[in-house]
């Protein structure tokens, strides 16, 4: 399983990297096509718990979450810049 | 024979015989019908005009008969029901389908007198068909009038409440009529509360279900409340009805509590709506998505890419990913940015407030861990953790936060080598680049809405904000440790007992410690209701108002 998360959370955080300002435009115009944002009456009545994830018991919701998302990179952009920072207002307090 | 004596004599054999179906199917009001109500409508008018209400008074209880003696399983009708009769004939004879307003009234009055007749205990369940289908016309055409100002304010100015000078909107208007059905559906004693529903409980969760569908169309969840006070007080487990109508009420309850800012409950209630919704339903299964990632988010989880990659979550990679990366990183710079993207969306569907305000201090944590990281490798680390507490510099963090808040205003670092910026030209030896420096950075900042900015908008962090910022975050539970004042620090505990490593130690888990401030939550208030022994009744920790489980059916 922790396998499996550490994928999955990769997976997660090159796709958040990854997203571009084109793949939101895609991501528009398929929320866009969703006009009509009611929650429909159901065609039909009951349905037999078979059917559905909750019949897996605990184990339906095992892998649809990420709890430990923290992110210890400090060589990416962001942090280098931090880190310029940091840096140069120190050495200012030092003069 | 005329076709009024015949409508009314049809009606009385399904009354006899309890036909709650055909009553339905016969009692219509919309104008999609067959030509012979608009037939009976003429009739109505030549022979029963406005100005002879009791001839039409007399005919309905001359056709409709109050029965002296009913053998079982049979029906009779009773004067509440020959009024609504009378109320539906009148109803036809008056209608106007064009003028929409006056369709409103005549509806409203309609319903009111069906739910009159309905509250009769002996024979009053032969109206819950129509009941429902009267609702959920006015339902329709209540929600078609929302999005039609000129004739909302036609008859919100005739419209009054029932305290003097109090208006209430046609939407808490129609609400309370169909809420009046829910509750005689509540208050029938027919079956127990965790008993299989019997007599008008059968349809306690259709009308609760209809009621929300409406105050949620028209943006009035709030109205809500009362209905899942009584629903708690002595409403049926909702385990004891039909699929479809668990999930559905499960939905706007999470709804309701994820509106109220409360994301655990409203977590709970997603949760369950969509396990026990089927794959095939996939349109519902991606409604209750819309709102669970969000509250998932808020507590401090992301979905994962398999989750992300059903059917029913497509599209949504590219709206939540981008958060869940900003808030991983501490990024307020591109915070907005990611929300931006699809604002309209987000904004349309109720999240991008929540999403607005209630991220931050989510981003905040990794902001301060990542300036964590950032000095204390520089400053030795783990080497030194030997000699000194571990401990990060506020002054840091106001260096850190200031620096963001300068590229937020518009400020452009001139060795910047950003991926986000173009690269910087070669330099040429005629260009003074102090001087190029100089005018590049005293361009005006930008003005910054109070919503953006670290602190609020323009006002740049400084230590006595950045110590509010920490402090807050610590009572949060979102860092574990405590201000030192007089150090101008952020010190660290328990970092021995996270084998030495003051990051995990400073900055636990962030849903871990959501979820324990719950319980602490939780537990002040059963202590305090034990110390007090009054008040009420805590419940257990996962309760969710308005929601009755039996503890037997494990749902």
């Amino acid at each position: 399983m922790a396998s499996a998360q550490n994928t999955s959370k990769s997976d997660a955080k090159s796709a958040a990297a990854e997203t571009k300002p084109d793949d939101v435009t895609v991501a528009k115009s398929a929320a866009a096509l969703e006009e009509d944002d009611e929650f429909e009456d159901f065609p039909v009545d009951d349905w037999a718990p078979e059917e559905t994830e909750a019949a897996n018991g605990t184990e339906a919701t095992q892998h649809l979450w990420e709890e430990s998302w923290d992110d210890d990179d400090t060589t990416d952009d962001f942090s280098t810049q931090l880190k310029e920072e940091l840096k140069k207002v120190d050495a200012s307090k030092k003069r | 024979m005329s076709l009024v004596v015949q409508f009314l004599g049809n009606i009385r054999s399904f009354v006899l015989a309890q036909n709650g179906d055909e009553l339905r199917n016969w009692l219509l009001v919309e104008n999609n019908v067959s030509d012979i109500y608009f037939k009976l409508a003429r009739e109505l008018m030549s022979s029963f005009p406005k100005n002879n209400t009791d001839a039409l008074e007399k005919l309905v209880d001359k056709c409709l008969p109050e029965e002296d003696d009913v053998q079982e399983g049979k029906g009779s009708p009773w004067p509440g029901f020959n009024s609504f009769i009378k109320d539906y004939l009148e109803y036809w004879r008056d209608i106007e389908f064009g003028n929409t307003v006056k369709v409103h009234a005549r509806l409203s009055d309609l319903l009111i007198s069906c739910a009159n007749a309905l509250a009769n205990p002996t024979y009053g369940i032969m109206l819950l068909q129509t009941s429902m289908s009267l609702s959920e016309s006015l339902s329709k055409l209540v929600m078609s009038l929302v999005r039609q100002p000129d004739l909302l304010s036609q008859i919100q100015s005739g419209a009054t409440g029932d305290d003097a000078g109090e208006k209430k909107s046609i939407v808490e208007l129609a609400a309370d009529i169909i809420q009046k059905i829910f509750t005689s559906c509540l208050a029938d004693r027919s079956s127990g509360r965790f008993q299989a529903p019997q007599g008008k409980k059968v349809a306690v969760y259709l009308f609760a279900n209809l009621t929300l569908k409406l105050l949620f169309a028209c943006e009035k969840s709030r109205l809500a409340v009362q209905m899942f006070t009584n629903l708690s007080t002595s409403g049926p487990a909702l385990s004891l009805y039909p699929a479809s109508q668990r999930v559905t009420f499960l939905y706007y309850l999470g709804r309701f509590n994820f509106d109220h800012g409360d994301y655990l409950r409203a977590h709970l209630c997603f949760e369950q709506a969509y396990l026990q919704c089927p794959p095939r339903f996939q349109k519902h299964r991606r409604q209750i998505l819309t709102y669970w990632i969000p509250a998932n988010l808020l507590l401090g989880r992301f979905p994962s890419a398999p989750f992300l990659a059903r059917p029913e979550a497509a599209g949504f990679a590219a709206i939540f990913y981008p958060l869940c990366g900003v808030v991983r990183s501490g990024d307020f710079l591109n915070f907005h940015l990611a929300l931006n993207l699809n604002r309209d969306w987000l904004w349309d569907r109720g999240l991008y407030l929540p999403l607005l305000y209630r991220l931050k201090p989510l981003i905040w944590r990794s902001f301060t861990r990542k300036t964590f990281l950032l000095t204390w490798q520089a400053s030795g680390g783990a080497a030194s953790a030997n000699n000194r507490a571990p401990s990060l510099a506020l002054a840091d963090v106001v260096t850190t936060a200031c620096y963001v808040q300068k590229l937020m205003e518009g400020y452009v670092p001139a060795n910047k080598s950003s991926s986000m910026m173009p690269p910087p030209p070669k330099r040429t030896p005629h260009i003074n680049s102090i001087f190029m420096k100089a005018i590049t950075n005293n361009a005006a900042p930008k003005q910054l809405m109070p919503s953006e900015g670290l602190i609020f908008g323009n006002k740049m962090p400084d230590l006595q904000s950045i110590e509010g910022v920490v402090a807050g975050l610590v009572y949060a539970g979102l860092l574990n440790g405590f201000v030192a004042r007089q150090q101008k620090r952020f010190a660290i505990e328990g970092t021995k007992r996270h084998g030495g490593n003051p990051v995990r130690a400073g900055w636990p888990n962030a849903y871990q410690s959501i979820m324990e401030r719950f319980r602490e939550s939780y537990e002040e208030g059963l202590a305090a209701y034990n110390a007090a022994e009054s008040g009420e009744v805590p419940g257990e920790m996962g309760d969710v108002p308005g929601w009755v489980r039996d503890v037997g059916m494990g749902f």
